[in-house]
């Protein structure tokens, strides 16, 4: 317990790496743009380096893998008996709409992880590390654009719709992805009701009034604050911002996603992608179903399948599915075993994830578990291999270790390997 | 003198830091009356003892001790904080127990070479202490009147503590605290939990009001059974249900200081718990229940009653019926109840030695093992505090238990009545050694937090980690605290009190930035940007004024009126679940119906009839935080400034970020405060010169006056825009100052 790192809070912790980060690397709005979105990335793993963007289905709370993506006919198949697909495979009486696209996408079946914990579980789906008390790691956009720049002069690089943590780990906060909490409200706020000339006389004001106190503080809590201010009247002026309004989609695209608010925030990844944000995260809570698994799946697992297969219907239709790659995750999965509650608690041992696009097989299963969906029985993937995957295929070198602030090493998912298999 | 009291202090505390509980013993008088107690120090005929049962430290003449006691404490080591102990009378002035904090906090800062930090001048105490205390800046009335006050009156100050620590903004901002901590949230979705949080939130909101001892409100929300409107202390572990395991793994964060959740899948790997200890923890809430199952009442028949009684009125049957089972039927299935038997068992893929997946376990409590110390020692010293040895019975008991009971179907029932009493005595057992004064960790868990709410950050790096308080960055000042926190009989109102009449709370703001990780020793408190619950409510005084604290959100008792049925009861029939379902819908129609009045009347008090109504701006109810829904949804103001979303402890965020830029320039809380009919507007005003009307709107957004060069920048302002765009253009620039959201 010599290291002080190990006994700070999470929120001292962030608030100890922001400071640091900010120290060591300034914050600048147009230092990491280069014209590294657009090109052909090179592939510095040797596989994958096609998916100029990302789109991530986070969902979060512990997605059920038995009642989705490896569907059982066992005791331990719950409510609704396996359906047959368009990809040659089974998935889950659930998902009737992806069943129908089911020839683009690849499953990794063989996902196991060490942790039952959502907190612990969610942060090592987005990091590739293990939660520890001495460092906040990055997630993949931050860490995309660490690498790779900017991929907007002026529009965020990376943005997370629907509830979650947006922070840039050991990163600057410039690398910070910008959360939307709601698609219908795109980005909030963009529009003032007095002129630009107005808004930058009372900047003005507020930086004269301001003076003596930022004078006095010159903490980089303060100085952070200061730089927010100036990020964003550089967004303000650029005529990009259109790329969050949903009331620009035609009328065809709305009807393909509907009005689910997951399928919503769908339609604006897309958008978003089209656009130049390079990653882009999509959450979906509410998966802990420990009570009335049926129910739930009926709830938000139609909503999920909807939303999922509208985006790569829709991507498909505009030429931008070969360069962009979906990926669904959760936390772990859910236990095999329909407990007393008809519900299905945490269950990390066996999970699985998704990916379609972005130069990924179509139609691939890719490692199994066993009748009862209990153990993996082939090529067991960890989280860590799952980030390694997603770095490959945006090109980042995941090999290369990059030093915290605080002078520790550390690489995309923590020296998982790239599972080669899946790249078409 | 006072250089050699603090030497010896520093000694004191360099050579006896670890023998404080080989003292603890029981003591005899001459009478042969028996005491249990830690010996303190011997200071010439005076023996001073911290007694176990109530955490007071007594001096006691000597002669009154048996002979044997007499001989035996000549060769005592004195504790650790012997000093800190003694110092402070138990019925000492709060001015008087906060002199001996500043003593301790001034050790500290002499001992590491750190200079205190200026003292607060009054315009910056007034606005601390108001949004410490009340959650809030103080108005501009508020503000006037404490600065002519504290001119002339040198109590001004402890005055304004007393007064805001019994204002409806403490009970507010001590709610805001607690429910970022304990995570409580209105309707929960996760999980498919069906029933509100409402019941669960008065309760915590009138418990705060009373002033209910901090001991008394955890063991009773530890202890708690019902539905959450018959007992809202009951929603404290239905806030968890469904996860016993993560509820437990809070448990021990937030009110014993030691984060375990590693141990619940593995052992931990920095501290000592063991995965096997975990689960013997768990074991002491494995024989309590949250949620009826269908078996326990006729779900199926009722549902099948309902469904031919109910006319959907062209709405989808399937989906109206579904409604009926979630906001009715279910949230009467979350009943927080004793079973039969213990269900706690190893977890299948246990991989320790010490057991296998599957084995039954039986409750234990844990010990906080320090560094240089052995487990049997530790829990031989351990057997002797008065906490272990009230649960010491239970323990045994339950591990005797053969647990060959099958699960009892209907739980409903009453059970054997042996187990089924020792099975009800195990969440008594475990909160009455949790919340014991003698229990190592409570105390100073809580005193550590309330310390880390005035200064802005903890006596320990991590404020839910106590394992070992010497490796606090001030060892005495934690371990003083806890003793005072026992002294007040964890009355939090009082020690809070006494924290804020310190000095070192009212010294200025650290300015500096603080080393990565390194230790702080309190040269005052630290720099930190508001809470979002502060900038709201801080909002809300500018637009209500007085008359901030007049609405409440009282939807809980129509809540419970409307949702409460009795599943267990064969003749509930499917009217009555209709009418229930009706009454539940009705309560958005009545809420819908308090609301009423725009910004111009926001401020005054709006009558209709009997009832107070709530002025709105846009979709913004103009209420406290508190009042608001818990968490405030996605979008509010609330949760794009940080407002946790109650799903991790302390989950609140103080950073910025670009979109919370945007609100804060184009926000519909901006268009707010700037509009012409917005209280603060109006109170500018009403105010006689330009001047004036400047010095007015700067104490009444910074509470404080402008500086010359302010007034002239104003005045520049108000030349080129005109009075009134120009003093909405200065309301909009303060607001966006950095030294409105940062707390100094």
């Amino acid at each position: 317990m010599s290291n002080p790192y190990l006994k700070l809070d999470p929120a001292s912790r962030r608030e100890f790496m922001l400071r640091t980060a900010k120290t060591a690397f300034g914050v600048s709005v147009l230092s990491h743009f280069d014209s590294a979105f657009g090109a052909s990335s090179p592939a510095p793993s040797g596989v994958g380096g096609k998916a100029k963007s990302v789109i991530y289905l986070y969902m979060a709370g512990g997605m059920s893998h038995i009642d989705t993506w490896d569907p059982k006919t066992g005791d331990t198949k719950g409510a609704k008996d396996p359906i047959k697909t368009k990809g040659g495979f089974e998935l889950s009486g659930y998902m009737t709409e992806m069943a129908k696209v089911a020839d683009q996408i690849s499953i990794v079946r063989s996902m196991s992880s060490k942790t039952g914990v959502h907190e612990a579980g969610s942060y090592v789906m987005h990091t590739g590390y293990d939660p520890r008390g001495t460092i906040i790691h990055p997630t993949l956009g931050s860490w995309a654009q660490h690498f790779l720049g900017r991929s907007h002069k002026t529009l965020p690089s990376s943005v997370v719709i629907g509830s979650g943590d947006a922070n840039a780990g050991f990163f600057p906060p410039a690398l910070a992805p910008v959360p939307v909490s709601s698609p219908d409200a795109g980005l909030q706020n963009v529009r003032s009701n007095i002129g630009e000339g107005q808004l930058k006389k009372r900047l003005s004001l507020m930086n004269e009034f301001d003076a003596s106190f930022r004078e006095k503080y010159k903490s980089s809590d303060v100085k952070a604050y200061t730089e927010f201010y100036d990020e964003t009247m550089n967004l303000l002026s650029s005529s990009d911002l259109k790329a969050f309004n949903l009331n620009e989609v035609d009328g065809a695209t709305k009807t393909l996603y509907g009005t689910g608010g997951f399928s919503k925030g769908c339609m604006l990844a897309s958008r978003l992608v089209q656009h130049g944000v390079r990653f882009i995260e999509v959450r979906l809570g509410s998966w802990d179903m420990h009570n009335y698994v049926d129910q739930g799946m009926n709830r938000l697992g139609t909503e999920m399948d909807k939303g999922f297969a509208a985006l790569i219907t829709d991507l498909k239709q505009k030429g931008l599915l070969d360069s962009t790659l979906i990926i669904m995750g959760s936390e772990f999965g859910r236990t095999p075993r329909i407990n007393e509650n008809s519900g299905r608690d945490h269950y990390p041992k066996a999970y699985s994830t998704v990916f379609a696009g972005g130069g990924i097989k179509k139609g691939y299963i890719h490692g199994a578990t066993d009748k009862d969906g209990r153990e993996v029985t082939d090529k067991q993937a960890t989280c860590q291999d799952f980030i390694a995957t997603v770095g490959a295929a945006m090109g980042l070198p995941i090999s290369e270790v990059v030093m915290s602030p605080s002078g520790r090493p550390f690489t995309v998912g923590d020296k998982g390997s790239a599972i080669t298999e899946l790249f078409a | 003198m006072k250089a050699i009291k603090h030497l010896f202090l520093a000694l004191s505390v360099i050579c006896a830091a670890s023998a404080y509980a080989d003292t603890t013993r029981i003591f005899h008088d001459t009478q042969g009356r028996p005491l249990e107690a830690t010996f303190v120090k011997l200071e010439g005929d005076t023996v001073y003892l911290q007694v176990v049962a109530t955490g007071q430290t007594v001096g006691v003449p000597v002669s009154k001790l048996s002979a044997e006691d007499q001989t035996a404490i000549k060769t005592m080591t004195p504790a650790a904080n012997a000093n800190a102990m003694t110092s402070v009378a138990t019925n000492a002035s709060a001015h008087d127990a906060a002199a001996k904090i500043d003593q301790l906090v001034s050790m500290g800062l002499s001992q590491h070479g750190v200079k205190p930090n200026a003292p607060l001048n009054d315009e910056q105490f007034v606005r601390r202490v108001y949004l410490d205390i009340a959650g809030r800046i103080p108005n501009y009335d508020e503000t006037t009147a404490f600065l002519k006050k504290a001119g002339t009156d040198k109590k001004a100050r402890a005055q304004l503590i007393d007064d805001l620590l019994e204002s409806e903004g403490y009970v507010s901002n001590m709610y805001n605290y607690f429910a970022e901590m304990l995570r409580i949230k209105d309707r929960s979705v996760d999980g498919g939990a069906f029933v509100r949080g409402l019941p669960y939130i008065q309760w915590i909101k009138d418990q705060l009001k009373a002033n209910t001892s901090w001991d008394k409100m955890v063991s009773t929300m530890l202890t708690a059974e019902g539905k959450i409107w018959n007992n809202g202390a009951a929603g404290y572990l239905l806030r968890d249900s469904g996860m016993p395991l993560d509820n437990l793994a809070n448990t021990l964060s937030v009110f014993l200081g030691t984060d375990v959740a590693c141990a619940q899948c593995h052992d931990h790997p920095f501290a000592n718990w063991t995965q096997r200890q975990f689960y013997e923890m768990a074991s002491f809430f494995g024989a309590t229940t949250t949620l009826l199952s269908g078996r326990d009442y006729n779900q199926a028949k009722l549902m099948a009653e309902v469904s031919s009684a109910v006319e959907s009125g062209g709405q989808d049957p399937k989906v109206l019926m579904n409604q009926i089972r979630n906001t009715v039927i279910r949230a009467n299935t979350y009943v927080v109840q004793d079973l039969p038997e213990n269900r706690t068992k190893l977890p299948p893929d246990y991989r320790y030695k010490d057991g296998k997946g599957g084995d039954p376990i039986s409750p234990k409590l844990i010990h906080w093992v320090p560094p240089n110390k052995q487990l049997k020692d530790v829990i031989k010293d351990d057997e002797r505090l008065a906490c272990y040895k009230l649960a010491a019975d239970v323990e045994k008991k339950a591990a005797s238990v053969k647990n060959t009971m099958k699960y009892n179907k209907n739980p409903m029932q009453k059970q054997t009545k042996s187990i089924g009493d020792m099975n009800e005595n195990l969440r008594a057992t475990f909160a009455a050694w949790a919340t014991h004064p003698s229990n190592p960790r409570f105390a100073m868990t809580i005193a550590n937090r309330m310390w880390a709410r005035a200064m802005g950050q903890s006596l320990t790096a991590n404020k839910s980690v106590v394992d070992n308080p010497d490796d606090a960055y001030n060892p005495p000042l934690i371990k003083h605290l806890a003793n005072e926190m026992i002294r007040v009989k964890f009355n939090l109102k009082e020690f809070l009190r006494i924290v804020y009449n310190t000095q070192t709370y009212q010294r200025e703001a650290t300015t500096a930035d603080l080393a990565m990780g390194e230790p702080y020793y309190f040269q005052g408190p630290v720099l930190r940007r508001m809470t979002a619950e502060q900038a709201w409510d801080s909002y809300m005084t500018l637009v209500l004024g007085e008359q901030i604290d007049k609405n409440k959100n009282d939807d809980v008792d129509l809540y419970a009126r409307s949702v409460d049925m009795d599943l267990s009861n064969p003749k509930l029939d499917a009217p009555t679940v209709l009418r229930k379902f009706q009454a539940v819908r009705d309560i958005n129609t009545k809420q819908r119906a308090k609301v009423g009045g725009g910004l111009a009347k926001a401020g005054e008090e709006m009558m209709d009839g009997d009832e107070m109504k709530i002025a709105t701006f846009g979709n913004m109810k103009l209420m406290r935080a508190s009042e608001l829904e818990q968490p405030a949804p996605p979008g509010h103001f609330l949760r794009e400034f940080g407002q946790s979303e109650r799903l991790l402890i302390d989950g609140g965020v103080k950073s910025g970020s670009v979109p919370q830029v945007l609100m804060m320039m184009n926000g519909q809380a901006q268009n707010m405060l700037t509009n012409h009919d917005s209280l603060i507007n109006r109170n500018i005003m009403k105010q006689g010169t330009p001047d004036q009307k400047v010095e007015a709107v700067f104490l009444s957004i910074l509470n404080r006056m402008p500086t010359d060069r302010e007034r002239a920048i104003a005045k520049k302002a108000i030349s080129e825009e005109g009075e009134n765009g120009a003093f909405a253009s200065m309301i909009w620039a303060l607001v966006n100052t950095r030294e409105f959201s940062f707390v100094q």
